[in-house]
Formats: C-alpha cells, structure tokens, sequence
C-alpha cells in the first residue's frame, strides 16, 4: 500500500521542483488533464467498491483520458470553440457522480456494518 | 505468483498516482506562476497607497499644465506690455525731440548754427542830398531783409542779437528802430541762421534786396559765419 502513495509524494515533488515553463495558452490543456485524471481516479475508486475493478481499463481510461482532454482543449482553441468546456462539464459532472455514488456505497456499507455489529 | 501480482498492480498504481501527482502539482505550480506574474505581489494596501500616489501625481502634472499655460499668457502680456512701453519710450523721444526743435523755433531756448551775417549801415552824410532820409537805414529795409531771409529759409534771425518770434514787431521811432520794444540804433546788424549758400544767393540776387537797399545809399555788408549763437527771445 505504501508504494502508490510513494509515488503519489513524489510526482508532486517532482511537479513542484521542475522549473519546466510552458507557455499559457497550454495551461488549459493541463488543467483539463488534471480533471480528467481526477476523474479517472474517482472512477477507478468507485469501480473498486463496486468489485467491477478492472486493472487495464483503469491504466487505459487514466492515461487516455488524459491525453483525449487535452487533444479536444486543443483541437477547441485551434477551431477557435472552447472545446475544453465540454471537457470540463463532462468530467466535472461525472466526478460528482463518482464522488456520490461513492459517498453511497460508503454509506451503505457502514450502514450494514453497524446492523452487522447490533445483530452480533 | 500472487506477490509478484499484487506488487505488479502496485506498481502500476504507483505510476498512475505519480503521474496524478506530477500533473496536478505542476497544473498547480503553473496557476500559481500566472497569478504571481498577473499581480506582481502587491498588498491591497501597497496597491491603495499606489494608486494614491498615482492620482496625486497626475493631478499635479494637471496643475502644472494649467500654470505653464498661465505662465505663457502672462509672458505674452508682458511682451505685449514690453512692446507698447518701447513704442511709447520712442514716442516720447520724438515728442521730445520736436520740442526741443520748436523750442528753438520759438525762441525759448540759445540756438547756435552756421549762417549769415548781415549789417546795414546809415550811408555816409552826402551834402547835395537834402533829405537825409535818403541815406539813412529805415525800417522797411530791415523788414525787406528780414523777410528775403524768412522766404529762403532762415531759421532764426536776430536784429543786433534780439531774436525774432512771429510775433515781434519793428518799429520806426525816429533816430531809432524799436524791435518789441526795444530800442536798437544804427547800424544793424542782422543775424540768420540757416543754409548759407542760400540765404547769400537770395539776398545777393540781382535786382533783389542788396541792390535795393544799395540803390537806397545805404552801406550793406554780408559775412559768413560758422557759428553764430542767438539767445533766446526777450521776456518769454
């Protein structure tokens, strides 16, 4: 367990400490990475509770994700439409759905821990 | 088997979450570069104080624009003024200069020039005339000198050293001439001042006032003078 949070404390080590500049009109492109990412994640945590938890589509979504969100904030501010809302709507939408659906599932299992702890 | 798996999947979680974390630190980092180079680390009370400063500043460049357009105006009165006091200086020097001149005209002051001198002597006493009158100097001959002198441009003129003003009058009173009111026996002597040439030609001019007053035994006289003073006129 200790190994993804390494690695976790260094990325952000390594993210603080590059003096890489890009330019700004890139910095959308990586704020919307960082959403997908975020969003990957929260699927990955909520597919893990619902025990459909799959290694390669978790990779697969994080990575591609990533990259599909920045090509489509690309292709936007090339096409001259701002693309990278829809990138933004959708994923912020599906991050709270995530972030709920979780929410429940953590609740439920408390809940039926506690019935389990009362019926014991 | 099942160690190396769950330490595989570790591993891949692992480089999922550092990859996570790079990005989101870097996204982080970056966002945090663009504000610190959007507001360069100004306090709101740095920035009040700033703009202040600012207003103050533009206000007094204001100021000073509304002063040095005053500045120029009252420089341009005072060239105005400059202007109208030198044209006035001139005016009164000319002013004074034709005082000065009709001054002298007038008599009121000594003048002193290059002219003529003139002196009528009775002629000497001729026993076959029986009139002596023939032969003295009469007033008429001084008039007529007088005004030969005038006409050509005399611009003063004296009878034995009392000038003359437009209003003197000559007299004949007897043995003596009076010449405003003072008394003046032979001879006289008639100065003028004024161009020598020609007043010598007018008055030498054939048939002209020298020949009459010669025609009339009277003993005529005439000299250049390079400097002859007049005074000014008596009881003015």
């Amino acid at each position: 367990m200790w190994l993804p949070i390494l690695g976790l404390i260094v990325g952000i080590i390594i993210g603080l400490l590059t003096e890489i500049r890009i330019p700004a009109e890139y910095s959308n492109y990586l704020s919307i990475a960082v959403l997908a990412a975020l969003d990957t994640l929260f699927g990955g945590i909520r597919a893990n509770l619902q025990n459909i938890y799959d290694e390669k589509v978790f990779v697969s979504g994080f990575f591609f994700n990533i990259i599909l969100a920045a090509s489509l904030a690309f292709l936007g501010v090339h096409i001259g439409v701002d693309l990278y809302l829809a990138a933004v709507f959708a994923f912020g939408v599906r991050l709270f759905q995530n972030i709920a659906v979780i929410r429940r599932i953590l609740l439920t299992k408390w809940a039926s821990n506690k019935e389990k702890l009362e019926k014991s | 088997m099942k160690i190396i798996k769950v330490k595989g999947s570790h591993v891949i979680l692992s480089l999922v979450c550092l990859v996570l974390g790079f990005i989101i630190s870097f996204s982080f980092h970056i966002t945090q570069l663009k504000m610190n180079n959007e507001k360069p680390n100004l306090s709101d009370t740095q920035y009040e104080k700033t703009l202040s400063l600012r207003n103050q500043l533009i206000a007094q460049e204001e100021i000073n624009l509304k002063l040095q357009k005053e500045l120029k105006k009252k420089q341009e009165m005072v060239q105005e003024n400059e202007r109208e006091l030198a044209k006035q200086a001139q005016i009164y020097s000319n002013i004074a200069e034709d005082t000065e001149k009709l001054r002298m005209f007038l008599g009121k002051v000594k003048v002193k020039g290059k002219g003529i001198k003139i002196t009528l002597s009775d002629g000497a006493y001729d026993p076959n005339e029986e009139n002596i009158n023939n032969y003295l100097v009469h007033e008429h001959h001084v008039f007529k000198v007088i005004n030969e002198l005038y006409i050509s441009g005399a611009a003063a003129v004296a009878i034995n050293g009392q000038r003359l003003t437009s209003q003197s009058y000559i007299v004949c009173n007897g043995p003596v001439i009076t010449v405003d009111g003072v008394q003046h026996p032979a001879p006289f002597v008639i100065t003028a001042i004024g161009d020598q040439e020609v007043l010598e030609s007018a008055i030498n001019l054939t048939g002209g006032v020298k020949d009459q007053l010669v025609n009339d035994n009277l003993i005529f006289t005439m000299e250049k003078e390079n400097e002859i003073i007049l005074p000014p006129v008596l009881g003015s």
